[in-house]
């Protein structure tokens, strides 16, 4: 293994107030600045994770997202800007990043994931998380984890609600533990509010911290299941399915 | 008895309610809840439930008092009074 990075006296001055959270501290994040971080689309709930990681100070930002912006992403999307209507939605969010924290190495990647790119992507990072509105990339990026043991962090979100699962492969249930085929009846847009996907995102940026860093505990087999419209915050237990086609004889 | 159904993310749109007490018969199974549901709620809701072909909907999310219950051990899983059966169709991101 690779000695942990030093830090800068710049870098202990900006993340100085994270410094100071109880079992992180320096060697918390000389381990968050040797992560890589893989983030599948960085839109309403992806950007919040990518923003909230730079701001953090994970080492490298790995970026995947096809397409222009369109004037509707912007409920949500806060890596955008308007002027940025109609140009790729990777350049703006490269460029706030590098706005936000010009230590953050970022990879962009002008797609999305695929069969043919996924085990690439995913095998290059220490924690994946997949914010993606298609089921076909999220099933993906689950299937490449669990081969890859890379722990994954999948976020979803829909009106008021938001759900949150964390994949250990091997020792936790998997997605396709939950939902083992694309499901037919999920539509590409949805109702959402932009405060539910920054919500999402900074809960899920905030289990890659904890997972890059060592820091608390990972919900093991629970699923997160909140809704803001009473704000309640509730987990359900998951169990590994043994007949599980993606994690069953791992 | 009575127990309690919740329902979340689109299945809530197309019930139209958050949750609901409903009467069933004691010694029923989860699968046949499920069954009961898809025939008693509006028609929208059945195929978040039910196949095409009338097996349970292998992506709909059951959990009995917040465990998950995976679609082929539902016919296993007994439901008794005072339980909390929460529906979560699949959501995803963007």
């Amino acid at each position: 293994m690779l000695p942990l990075p030093e830090l800068t006296a710049d870098e202990r001055s900006r993340y100085e107030w994270q410094l100071w959270v109880r079992g992180f501290g320096e060697e918390g994040q000389r381990r968050l600045k040797a992560a890589t971080v893989f983030v599948s689309r960085i839109g309403g709930v992806g950007g919040t994770v990518a923003m909230q990681l730079a701001a953090a100070g994970v080492g490298r930002l790995i970026l995947a997202h096809a397409g222009d912006l369109r004037l509707n992403d912007l409920n949500r999307q806060l890596l955008m800007t308007t002027d940025g209507i109609g140009k790729p939605r990777i350049e703006s969010a490269v460029r706030r990043l590098r706005e936000l924290n010009p230590y953050v190495l970022v990879d962009a990647i002008g797609e999305n994931v695929s069969a043919a790119n996924a085990e690439r992507l995913v095998g290059s990072a220490d924690v994946v998380v997949s914010a993606a509105p298609l089921f076909e990339e999220r099933l993906e990026m689950n299937r490449q984890a669990v081969r890859r043991g890379v722990p994954l962090v999948d976020c979803a979100m829909y009106e008021l609600e938001g759900r949150l699962l964390t994949v250990l492969p091997g020792r936790t249930p998997c997605l396709s533990c939950l939902y083992p085929e694309k499901p037919p009846h999920w539509k590409r847009e949805f109702p959402v509010f932009g405060a539910v996907a920054s919500t999402v995102g900074s809960l899920a940026a905030m289990e890659v911290i904890k997972l890059a860093a060592g820091l608390g505990d990972p919900p093991k087999g629970r699923l997160l299941n909140f809704d803001l419209r009473d704000l309640t915050f509730t987990t359900i237990t998951v169990d590994r399915r043994t007949d599980c086609a993606v994690c069953g004889s791992r | 008895m009575r127990l309690r159904v919740q329902y979340t993310a689109q299945l809530r749109t197309v019930v139209g309610r958050t949750e609901e007490e409903i009467e069933f018969p004691e010694g029923s199974n989860l699968a046949e809840l499920l069954v009961h549901l898809a025939s008693e709620l509006r028609r929208e809701a059945a195929p978040f439930l039910l196949t095409a072909g009338g097996e349970l909907q292998p992506s709909l999310l059951v959990a009995l008092n917040h465990g998950a219950v995976s679609s082929c051990n539902a016919r296993a899983v007994l439901v008794n009074a005072g339980d909390v059966v929460t529906l979560l169709p699949p959501i995803a991101g963007g």
